[in-house]
């Protein structure tokens, strides 16, 4: 057999697994989903010895194949809205050591603005965090770092960053 | 000159080899002689069968025939155990091994340059795309380590985990005081479902968090507290706001 038609022969069979492999990996990367679902109890503090606010926040993490959407909707503590909080993005890597998200925020609706004063502290801290990114940079940056997770006891406790938050939250569809 | 040559001794004014144990003595055919000069003389380089063969140029250039006869009588002389030292480089020539006893091993180039400059550059660059995989996508991140975690013992003989995160490991003061004050509300109540306990602070010491984790009944349960906190100094919890939130479970 000619020397040049082995080495084509080799070439094919080089780029056929290549290409098998690369088709693998894109397959396991867009088959990712996440979905998390986490209550919070708020108390706000002005002064010493007072709670002046109470709320529940409930956090949505929605993370499917290269998509990703976080609410947070706020509620009063006798169960009427307080705000709500929508960020959509994508997702910009998935660290499968760490099992940590990177997202980046592309766009954010708030709800009920000229309530602002009402909103509760979380709230505020939140829009304001992400609205200076979004005024430097036109993206805010947030990973979602599993720190703990049980698939069967459904739970799973996440850091946020940059905000350094911890949460606990219920696995409503997990497929890492 | 006088060298040593496995077993023999070789001299080549002489033109003699000489087997020390058998004390037996080779007058070196022209060949023979030429051979081995040229070997010493490039000990430990390839010496190819051109050389080999013209020799000094002054006497008429030998044969390949003669040439590979001689090295064989050569080695046939050094005996089995040191036949080695002159080394075949095929198709170039020879090879006397350097009497230090560090054997090299030498590339055959001219087997190198039959392969196409093409094929190399497509292992090149077959190699370079794997280095840029790996330092582009193979994942190097480390799970986040809790800054400290502690084992808080209750009267009940129950123990609860107490993990501390921050996104720093220098000003944490706060942080432990905090952690200081949750371990002793958590022990104040003697007995808890709690089985871990996850707190941290919002990177602008504004907002406490903390995560209670543990099984009631059979069943897992999970509690998240945030508290923001904007009084000085800051508070975040005291004894009696413990109570209130009922963080015994």
């Amino acid at each position: 057999m000619a020397r040049w038609l082995k080495w084509t022969i080799n070439l094919v069979i080089l780029t056929a697994l290549i290409t098998a492999c690369s088709v693998i990996y894109w397959k396991l990367m867009t088959n990712r989903t996440l979905i998390l679902n986490c209550s919070s109890e708020l108390f706000d503090r002005h002064s010493h010895g007072n709670v002046d606010g109470k709320y529940y926040l409930l956090v949505d993490v929605l993370i499917a194949a290269n998509n990703a959407q976080v609410n947070y909707r706020y509620f009063n503590f006798d169960g009427t809205s307080a705000g709500t909080i929508s960020m959509q993005g994508k997702v910009e890597k998935i660290e499968a050591n760490s099992m940590t998200y990177q997202i980046a925020v592309q766009t954010k609706t708030e709800s009920e603005l000229e309530k602002h004063k009402d909103w509760p502290e979380h709230m505020k801290y939140l829009s304001y965090i992400s609205s200076l990114h979004f005024n430097v940079s036109g993206i805010h940056n947030l990973s979602i770092e599993v720190l703990d997770m049980d698939d069967t006891k459904d739970y799973a406790v996440v850091l946020f960053q940059p905000s350094n938050t911890v949460c606990g939250c219920r696995i409503v569809n997990s497929r890492i | 000159m006088i060298m040593q040559l496995g077993d023999c001794r070789f001299d080549r004014e002489r033109g003699t080899l000489t087997e020390l144990s058998r004390d037996e003595s080779w007058h070196l055919p022209r060949a023979e002689l030429q051979v081995l000069s040229l070997l010493v003389e490039h000990q430990g380089q390839l010496v190819s069968k051109y050389m080999l063969k013209i020799g000094d140029g002054q006497h008429p250039p030998l044969t390949d025939t003669s040439v590979a006869r001689a090295v064989f009588m050569l080695r046939s002389f050094l005996g089995t155990r040191h036949e080695g030292l002159i080394e075949t480089v095929k198709g170039q020539g020879y090879l006397l091994q350097p009497l230090n006893g560090n054997k090299r091993k030498y590339v055959n180039y001219l087997r190198l340059q039959t392969i196409p400059l093409w094929s190399v550059l497509v292992l090149f660059g077959a190699m370079l795309a794997v280095s840029f995989f790996y330092l582009y996508q193979i994942d190097h991140s480390k799970p986040t380590q809790a800054l400290m975690s502690s084992e808080i013992s209750l009267a009940s003989g129950e123990n609860v985990r107490l993990h501390l995160y921050a996104n720093s490991n220098t000003n944490n003061l706060l942080l432990f005081k905090l952690g200081e004050r949750l371990s002793a509300g958590l022990t104040a109540c003697g007995q808890s479902d709690w089985k871990d306990v996850y707190a941290s602070l919002s990177h602008d010491k504004q907002v406490l968090n903390v995560t209670l984790r543990g099984e009631k009944l059979g069943q897992s349960v999970i509690r998240n507290i945030k508290i923001s906190d904007f009084t000085q100094p800051k508070e975040f919890i005291d004894a009696t706001w413990l109570r209130e939130v009922d963080i015994c479970g």
